[in-house]
């Protein structure tokens, strides 16, 4: 073991590769007007092979939204849904074949090794670590109470929307704030997991009854838009 | 190879959660409450500035366990304080065996509400010291960590990646950010302050300033010393008064350890000096002489 130091950086860069697959890049257009100006990016999650992408609610404005995937292409996204509450949205590209992260199946373990990967201040594709600090709960404004993950890992503007993985490059975790400069949230994978679930039941149950949906199809990639 | 980042992510888990478990929560303040280490099954040690008050304190054990607590000791100088459960049912925390090494990693623990353990990871950044502190205390050598102290996590531990405990944190010296006390003198001041209720340090009543000790005095002396303590006023009634010690007199020696600055002197006038006379070394009038003083207390 007297290598550890390199070990431990060869598993941080094979961590790196897997996991970055799954980001992308979320960008409002800017709107008109004075709106024009305050066009923001931040990051998302591949969700599922098809085309679903998950990120923060405050991440999407009321414009249009372009989603840049790690191999540079990139797609207009449709909002799915939309939750102010526990900041989060699903978004849909038309493409596929893309690699989603695995969702963790436990609540990580205080003290546990946590990265986020993001957008921070606009550097593209950058990765941050620290460990899991502490489970919290939060009010929503809607009166739900939800847990909410604490880690020290540092977080800046870009990063939202962005996950939060554990060392086996599982969802732990939405990179949604900062508290105080030194307090970062993470919306745990579990009320992502049960917001998407419930968003796409009664999208399913939205469909005609031979089970195609009511939208059109999703278009096979198109490249660059 | 992803072993090695899960074998030391569940050892960092696992340190957390060992050392958690003598990691208490304490509230004696009206603001969020602090965090303590047990230091024996009936005994917590923690910071003295986050106990604001001495009576109606409580400390939740890591088990949720919730029992009320007595000052047992303060001292403002080193920002230590002793907590008396009113039963020995805590978890005592095991001490490092080996003294901190800088690049090492720290975990810093906190408890600061009942959600339960929280924790911050860094490396031990620098050894410092020694420093005098604001409250008249002389801390030899102390730790600084890049983890971050939540609110609340004064008077936690650092940990290393054992488990054990490397040293106390506390936010007391200095607005903002922490220190981390090493163990040995932290459960070292515990044991008096569980023992006698305060740390005892010397007193003699004087106000010096540092002065040059010429040559040919120091000829006089015998001895290589470039500076000593010039007394400039000596309190009424004072062990230094009692003793015959007067303005002008450069101390340049106490108990037959060469003083030079204020440091040393204060580093002279420990615990158990209290009630003894020891021998002052002072330059009076061009020669060596030396005064008798029974040591006070601070």
């Amino acid at each position: 073991m007297s290598n550890l130091n390199g070990i431990f950086t060869d598993g941080m860069d094979a961590l790196a590769q897997q996991v970055l697959t799954s980001l992308v890049v979320v960008q409002q257009q800017p709107g008109r007007g004075l709106r024009r100006f305050f066009a923001g990016a931040g990051a998302g999650i591949i969700w599922e092979e098809d085309g679903l992408v998950l990120t923060n609610n405050h991440v999407i404005g009321r414009g249009s939204v372009t989603v840049i995937l790690n191999d540079g292409r990139s797609f207009p996204a449709k909002t799915i849904a939309r939750e102010a509450d526990i900041d989060l949205a699903l978004l849909e590209i038309p493409a596929g074949g893309l690699r989603p992260l695995r969702p963790a199946a436990d609540k990580p373990r205080i003290g546990a090794l946590v990265f986020a990967f993001g957008h921070p201040f606009g550097r593209r594709n950058t990765v941050t670590r620290g460990i899991v600090s502490a489970f919290a709960k939060a009010r929503t404004r809607g009166g739900r109470e939800i847990p909410i993950l604490r880690t020290d890992v540092a977080l800046a503007p870009g990063n939202s929307g962005g996950p939060m993985v554990n060392v086996l490059g599982e969802l732990v975790g939405i990179n949604a704030m900062i508290m105080g400069g030194d307090q970062s949230i993470s919306i745990p994978v579990s009320v992502a997991r049960e917001f998407t679930a419930r968003v796409l039941e009664s999208r399913h149950s939205a469909r005609s009854p031979q089970g195609e949906p009511v939208e059109g199809p999703p278009g096979r990639p198109t490249g660059v838009i | 190879m992803a072993n090695v980042l899960v074998e030391l992510s569940d050892s960092l888990a696992s340190a957390a959660e060992r050392a958690g478990q003598s990691t208490v929560m304490v509230n004696a303040r009206r603001r969020i409450p602090a965090t303590g280490i047990a230091f024996a099954a009936d005994l917590i040690l923690t910071a003295d500035h986050v106990v604001e008050r001495d009576d109606d304190i409580h400390v939740t054990l890591f088990d949720g366990t919730e029992l009320g607590a007595t000052v047992g000791g303060r001292d403002p100088g080193s920002d230590l304080a002793v907590l008396r459960l009113e039963r020995a049912a805590a978890q005592a925390a095991e001490a490092s065996s080996t003294p901190a090494r800088i690049g090492q990693f720290a975990l810093v623990l906190g408890r600061p509400s009942s959600e339960g353990l929280e924790a911050s990871l860094g490396i031990i950044s620098a050894i410092n010291g020694p420093v005098r502190t604001p409250r008249g205390g002389l801390l030899e050598r102390y730790l600084k960590t890049d983890a971050i102290s939540y609110p609340g996590f004064s008077g936690g531990p650092t940990v290393a990646a054992d488990g054990s405990i490397l040293g106390l944190n506390t936010s007391g010296f200095s607005r903002g950010s922490s220190i981390t006390i090493p163990v040995d003198f932290a459960w070292k001041t515990a044991e008096a302050l569980a023992a006698h209720g305060h740390i005892r340090r010397g007193y003699l009543g004087i106000r010096s300033q540092p002065v040059e000790v010429a040559e040919d005095q120091q000829k006089t002396l015998r001895r290589e010393q470039a500076m000593a303590l010039l007394i400039v006023g000596v309190e009424k009634d004072s062990p230094a008064a009692k003793g015959g010690l007067m303005i002008g007199d450069i101390l340049v020696g106490v108990g037959g350890a060469a003083v030079a600055d204020h440091d040393e002197l204060f580093a002279q006038l420990t615990g158990d000096m209290v009630g003894r006379s020891t021998p002052l070394e002072i330059l009076r009038g061009g020669t060596v002489t030396t005064v008798a003083v029974v040591i006070g207390e601070r």
